[in-house]
């Protein structure tokens, strides 16, 4: 008998024959038929045994060969095959193991500039402490959900490339994103879950409680986080804000020219602005017949008239002041502010433009000249994601209510890239349009999704308190290979994938529904998540997040074109036609599903920043460099015309319009325009109205913005700086900076 | 030789620079958010940058 035998990694260890019983049995009992008694399970392992003490084997890759051998001798050929196959699932978890362990000391020792793998999200710094962190646990878990979670099949189409299950790190955890109501939030305060905030009573504290919202519920999910009505959330602020500056402007004049006592003014002006915070607002002077007075013929005559004009212009003036730092406060804040462990700041997205109050428009005013005006060097920055809601009738004609707002938000665009454009007008937007009601006005979040149809419930087709729950993308030019360029062979190859995706969707779906309030103790604890303020934190969140949104995406339709007809949808309109066929057919599957399951699936534009190039080099090494397919390092994105394509600005808007009106769960559309005409606003606004007129529901303009951060220079940058003329990597005289800062203040001071 | 090496030190200290090895940043938007700099970029979207042509607007 054999005393011990060899382990994989050469450590000699105690022979136990109950093992290879245990191994049979479990191999026999997953067969389902050729049923072993315990007497059959005794005599193979007998025979094992006997078999490598004859043979002198001792090395566990060897007994595992004689156990094969000895099954199919002894005629249990379809146990053999559940034992091999049971093996090489467990060398591929070993391999896997392996695997993982190199990740982890590229994670380690590589700085990001050399490794692919540390830059795979661009805003999160893979060279940090908690940057590093994060990514050991993401790939840990990515090992664990796809080894013992994931269904075979869905996992194996995962790791061969034909599809992307986004936030896969994340399966186990929680969903993707929500729009967040500030409104019912901040009434009566709120609990981040690490302590009670009051109730914000200024601009300055709605500004900060803002970003605090942003930050914790950031925490509990894995996406971005959205403010769908900024401008309406903001403006009570400034109403508070307002009120204040109101009453101490109103009692200073008293005092000041009457010649009242502090004691008396206070009295006098409590009098006149009883403490109803709601009725005093800044449109009350427009029609200041209606403002309270001092009774004709008593003690101060008409001195009302005089106080209230006087406390009018102060209060608008200071209340503007303090809105413009409230603003760029936010900005600061959210462009530093740390998230998860501190390896990034939040993803935060905030959409405006369509609060007519005088208020709100007080805020947008002020937001888009903080973003102008750039961070602490005057750099650009990167957060929030400003989205500009256009509508007809409130801010798109000359003429509207905020149309100035629109044309303040297309110059601070053409200088600082933000705002992008949202279109409210667009027919597949428009049919959600209630005038008056922000919770009606379709929002994005920064990368695209869009959430607003509702199937699980009709009557709450809403924008506030909702969001995507997980999506999964398709390697689309991988079908149109494997299909050889048979479109009705692409067709059913799709159709398969789908069906996979939604599979796996939903198993996600079952595993999220399972979660309980408490494991969220800001997005449902604090009842943002909508119907979430009606469970208590033991109950299970299946019900509310049926709100969310169950997602497939896509990448690359122009070389899945191209591969298919030879021609892409920017090239050729018979290549258009199909691909709105390809697009219209997952939308229709999506629909399909949504109607069989009440639950809301729906198509997504895939934004794919990792992913870009992830599928095209698992298909540039099956399949080699096919031209106009493979041969770049990236697929184009979702349906966009290719960037290397040279169309011009309307014909690439006309083309990717309708596509606008299929992926209902989100899209966007790029313009790249070159650094003059992007200073032209009134270009600049062609292109924008252009893209309203033709059915783009979110569309951005893209151009060179570059800064030095030596001498401050913000614009264009081709070699030579042009403020300063240095060329990158050059160092200037310093004497030389201090005369440009006399004519440039911003010219940031550099520490010696 | 010994002039010669007193001289680059005292203008060394006259004249200092700055911003030796310092890149431009380059602010682009992928996906629908901004990057502050291009080196954050992972290779694929880094070669996606790079073949981006203009829009004619005319």
């Amino acid at each position: 008998m054999l005393e011990t035998i060899i382990k994989r990694n050469g450590a000699p260890v105690p022979f136990d024959s109950t093992k290879i019983l245990n191994a049979v049995s479990k191999a026999n009992k997953a067969v389902g038929e050729e049923e072993m008694t315990s007497t059959d399970l005794l005599f193979v392992t007998e025979k094992v045994c006997r078999e490598l003490q004859t043979r002198n084997l001792r090395h566990v890759e060897e007994i595992q060969d004689v156990v094969e051998e000895s099954l199919i001798r002894y005629g249990y050929a379809k146990t053999a095959k559940a034992y091999i196959l049971y093996r090489a699932e467990h060398t591929k978890i070993r391999n896997a193991e392996s695997y993982l362990m190199d990740i982890y000391k590229k994670l380690t020792w590589s700085p990001a500039l050399e490794e692919d793998i540390k830059r795979e999200n661009a805003n999160i710094d893979g060279d940090t402490a908690m940057g590093t962190m994060l990514r050991y646990g993401s790939e840990g878990s990515k090992f664990f959900i796809d080894n013992y979670i994931l269904p075979k099949d869905a996992s194996a189409a995962h790791i061969g490339g034909d599809i992307h299950i986004h936030d896969k790190d994340f399966y186990m955890l929680t969903e993707t994103c929500c729009q967040i109501d500030l409104i019912p939030l901040f009434k009566n305060g709120f609990s981040t879950g690490h302590g009670h905030l009051r109730e914000p009573n200024s601009v300055e504290s709605c500004s900060a409680l803002a970003c605090i919202a942003i930050q914790a519920n950031q925490n509990e999910m894995h996406g971005g986080q959205s403010l769908p009505n900024f401008d309406f959330a903001m403006a009570q602020g400034v109403r508070k804000t307002y009120r204040k500056e109101y009453e101490k402007a109103f009692r200073a004049f008293l005092q000041i020219t009457e010649g009242m006592s502090r004691e008396q003014a206070e009295e006098q002006t409590a009098r006149l602005l009883p403490g109803d915070g709601a009725r005093l607002c800044m449109r009350d002077y427009e029609a200041p017949g209606t403002l309270p007075q001092f009774p004709p013929g008593s003690e101060h005559g008409d001195l009302s008239h005089k106080a209230h004009a006087y406390a009018a212009s102060e209060a608008s003036a200071a209340t503007d002041r303090r809105t413009y730092q409230a603003m760029e406060a936010l900005v600061h804040n959210l462009n530093t502010m740390n998230s998860r462990a501190g390896a990034q700041v939040p993803f935060s997205s905030i959409n405006y433009g369509t609060d007519t109050s005088p208020e709100g428009r007080m805020v947008v005013k002020n937001l888009l000249l903080a973003t102008q005006a750039g961070l602490g060097n005057g750099e650009t920055p990167i957060f929030p994601v400003q989205i500009f809601k256009v509508k007809e009738g409130v801010n798109f004609n000359i003429g509207d209510p905020n149309y100035d707002l629109f044309r303040t938000a297309l110059e601070t665009s053409a200088k600082r890239l933000f705002p992008n454009f949202s279109f409210l007008d667009a027919p597949f937007n428009l049919r959600y349009y209630k005038p008056g009601d922000y919770n009606s006005e379709v929002a994005y979040m920064g990368c695209r999704t869009r959430v607003i149809g509702n199937v699980y419930d009709g009557s709450r087709e809403v924008t506030c308190g909702r969001g995507n729950l997980s999506f999964t993308s398709v390697n689309l030019p991988r079908l149109g290979i494997e299909a050889g360029g048979d479109v009705d062979n692409f067709f059913s190859r799709l159709d398969e994938m789908i069906d996979l995706v939604f599979r796996q969707l939903m198993h996600r779906f079952k595993i999220q529904g399972a979660k309980k309030v408490r494991n969220y103790p800001f997005l449902m604890g604090q009842g943002i998540w909508l119907d979430s303020d009606k469970l208590g934190p033991d109950d299970r969140i299946d019900e509310v997040i049926r709100h969310g949104t169950l997602t497939i995406g896509f990448i690359g339709l122009a070389e899945t074109l191209k591969v298919l007809i030879g021609k892409h949808h920017g090239e050729d309109d018979g290549a258009q036609e199909l691909g709105l066929k390809i697009v219209g057919r997952m939308r229709g599957r999506a629909d399909d599903a949504s109607r069989e399951t009440g639950l809301n699936f729906t198509l997504i534009a895939t934004p794919a920043e990792g992913l870009s190039g992830r599928f095209v080099a698992a298909d540039r090494q099956k399949y080699g460099v096919l031209p106009g397919v493979t041969d770049r390092e990236y697929y184009t994105n979702s349906f966009h015309i290719p960037v290397y394509f040279p169309v011009k600005a309307f014909r690439k808007i006309q083309l990717e319009a309708p596509y606008h009106a299929l992926t209902n769960a989100g899209h966007i559309t790029y313009v790249e325009l070159d650094g003059d005409t992007s200073k032209n606003i009134d270009a600049f606004e062609a292109v924008i109205r252009y893209m309203h007129g033709h059915g783009i529901g979110y569309g951005s303009i893209n151009h060179p913005l570059d800064r030095d951060p030596v001498c401050g220079y913000t614009g264009v940058i081709h070699d030579v700086c042009p403020r300063c003329g240095r060329k990158e990597g050059e160092g200037i005289d310093i004497d030389f900076l201090n005369t440009l800062r006399k004519i440039y203040p911003d010219v940031p001071v550099h520490k010696q | 030789m010994l002039l010669d090496t007193q001289k680059q030190v005292t203008r060394k200290t006259v004249h200092k620079t700055v911003g030796e090895n310092v890149s431009f940043e380059r602010t682009r938007r992928i996906t629908g958010y901004l990057v502050g700099t291009l080196d954050r970029f992972n290779n694929a979207k880094r070669a996606e940058e790079r073949d981006r042509v203009k829009h004619a607007t005319e």
